[in-house]
């Protein structure tokens, strides 16, 4: 079996430059990490200097993803070797048992960093993760709004929470957590289409017609993002073929789902040309395009 | 799979040997399960271990007897329970059915948390609509508890509607053809690399020219399936 460095003719420092990489945007394509890092520290452990230990913690969180636990145990063991008394090395090692599903004694881990030091966000973390993997989501739920009254500013929590309110079909509070996130990134697309389709699930004109607006700002954001452009067309489709609605506002929305419907076309004949494989999409979506106008009007 | 005497291979049914169940009334109908409809659905739910997945089966053979589940099409992996995105795909998914002489007549679903394989709200509601227009729709749950190599049971829970709800079915309606080939033909995909070929709606949307039909994905599971035993 070839090396990565023979398979795609890469240098070492080309793998290490692409693990940082993945590391700064926080990518989880475990595998290929596993399969470039474990190379990388069998083979150039020597020439990556103080790099390797972050390079450790990387790969052995990417192990654990993968199940490769002879791998994420050995990254561990220097781990442990170089940092003894080390807080983030205990939560990796936490993590190991996580992965292990011993959430027994990942907890008696994670409580030993919190009685050390109570501020240690990230065992808490773990601890909420735990509930998360056991699927006692309504206590994920009371664990995450504690932690939030005291750190108020992270973002990675509101997400995480927001995620838990939409499993739990409690769109309210999900809307609520976004709400937070729009906020503190008003230039996130993702967030705005996000809140679109809680505030379209929600149902009713008024959420339709919020749905709307945040869909469109979604799209001043980011115009190619398909899902908020899909979701104005609908939105827009919804609000003029209800009857409570006033000529004008009708008259208004029949617009904007016009103008989405042949956003959607163009992009969608685009990404058609030449492509004989995408015939089907195209097709599928001209005659839905098509259907919906005739109940409209 | 095995053959008689007369060298005719025998379709293998999920029946324990030391069982046989009549089919007696109508409301116990069979349902089959296609290699192609089987190795998509297992492919989609190993591409994203970490999320709930979800999809609807495909016939296309007419109504009426048994459930003939020929295809499917993987939909989404993320915010299973938001309605725009599932609304727009089924629509799609209904007027690509029509295009090519499918009928939507089920719905699956594999739960990120692989130790619950119980129907969702979410789930339900879905199953609900799809049984609107067809009443002999399935419910199918994959059992992430039983997706590891070497598991000699498919990893599948089906639910019928009886009585006004969603029941547990029989399992010796539910019929895999050639489950030895299926499986084979799922791990040669997996060594191949072929596996990534899968595009479900939501990578669509993050990409609109990939192919949510799955037509180059679909055209090399058919060639792996033996050519010898005629559609599977």
């Amino acid at each position: 079996m070839s090396s990565i460095s023979e398979l795609y003719d890469v240098t070492w420092e080309e793998m290490r430059d692409k693990l940082r990489k993945w590391r700064e945007e926080n990518f989880r394509n475990s595998e290929q990490i596993v399969d470039v890092g474990e190379e990388l520290i069998n083979e150039h452990a020597s020439k990556l200097g103080d790099d390797i230990w972050i390079i450790y913690e990387q790969v052995m969180i990417a192990a654990l993803d993968c199940s490769r636990d002879d791998l994420a145990w050995s990254c561990l063991q220097e781990l442990k070797r170089q940092f003894p008394d080390s807080h983030r090395v205990k939560r990796l090692a936490g993590m190991r048992l996580e992965a292990l599903e011993r959430y027994e004694d990942a907890n008696k881990l994670y409580d030993s960093i919190l009685q050390d030091d109570p501020t240690n966000t990230a065992a808490r973390k773990r601890k909420i993760s735990i509930l998360r993997a056991q699927g006692k989501s309504s206590e994920a739920i009371r664990e995450l709004n504690e932690y939030l009254e005291q750190f108020v500013g992270d973002q990675e929590a509101w997400h995480e929470l927001s995620e838990l309110y939409i499993n739990e079909h409690d769109y309210a509070k999900a809307a609520f957590c976004l709400e937070e996130l729009m906020m503190t990134n008003p230039h996130n697309h993702l967030y705005c289409e996000q809140y679109g389709e809680v505030k379209y699930t929600q149902g009713g004109l008024e959420n339709l017609e919020l749905a709307r607006k945040y869909f469109a700002q979604a799209l001043k954001l980011n115009n190619r993002n398909m899902r908020a452009l899909f979701g104005l067309y609908m939105s827009a489709s919804h609000v003029a073929a209800s009857p409570k609605v006033s000529a004008k506002v009708k008259k208004d929305n029949v617009k904007y789902a016009a103008w989405a419907a042949s956003q959607i076309s163009r992009a969608y004949q685009m990404a058609g040309r030449g492509k004989k494989e995408n015939k089907c999409s195209v097709k599928a979506v001209e005659e839905m395009l098509e259907s919906m106008q005739i109940t409209m009007s | 799979m095995h053959e008689d005497d007369s060298g005719v291979t025998k379709k293998r049914t999920l029946q324990l040997p030391s069982m046989s169940v009549p089919l007696s009334s109508h409301e116990m109908g069979e349902v089959e399960l296609s290699c192609l409809a089987y190795a998509k659905m297992y492919l989609h739910a190993s591409q994203f271990p970490r999320c709930s997945v979800n999809g609807l089966l495909l016939s296309s053979s007419a109504a009426g007897g048994a459930v003939c589940i020929t295809d499917c099409v993987p939909l989404l992996h993320t915010h299973l329970s938001l309605a725009p995105i599932t609304q727009l795909a089924l629509t799609q998914v209904d007027v690509w059915c029509s295009q090519t002489q499918q009928r939507i007549v089920g719905y699956y679903q594999a739960n990120a948390c692989a130790s619950d394989s119980s129907p969702t709200p979410c789930a339900l509601k879905i199953a609900e609509k799809i049984f609107e227009q067809c009443n002999n729709a399935v419910l199918l749950m994959i059992d992430g508890e039983k997706m590891f190599p070497g598991c000699r049971v498919p990893p599948i829970v089906m639910y019928e509607r009886k009585d006004a709800r969603w029941a547990l079915k029989d399992k010796h309606t539910i019929m895999l053809r050639q489950w030895e080939e299926t499986c084979s033909i799922v791990n040669q995909l997996f060594s191949s690399g072929d596996q990534a070929l899968l595009v479900d709606f939501d990578s669509h949307l993050d990409d609109i020219t990939k192919d949510w039909t799955n037509q180059k994905l679909n055209a090399k599971i058919m060639e792996l399936v033996s050519p010898a035993n005629g559609n599977v």
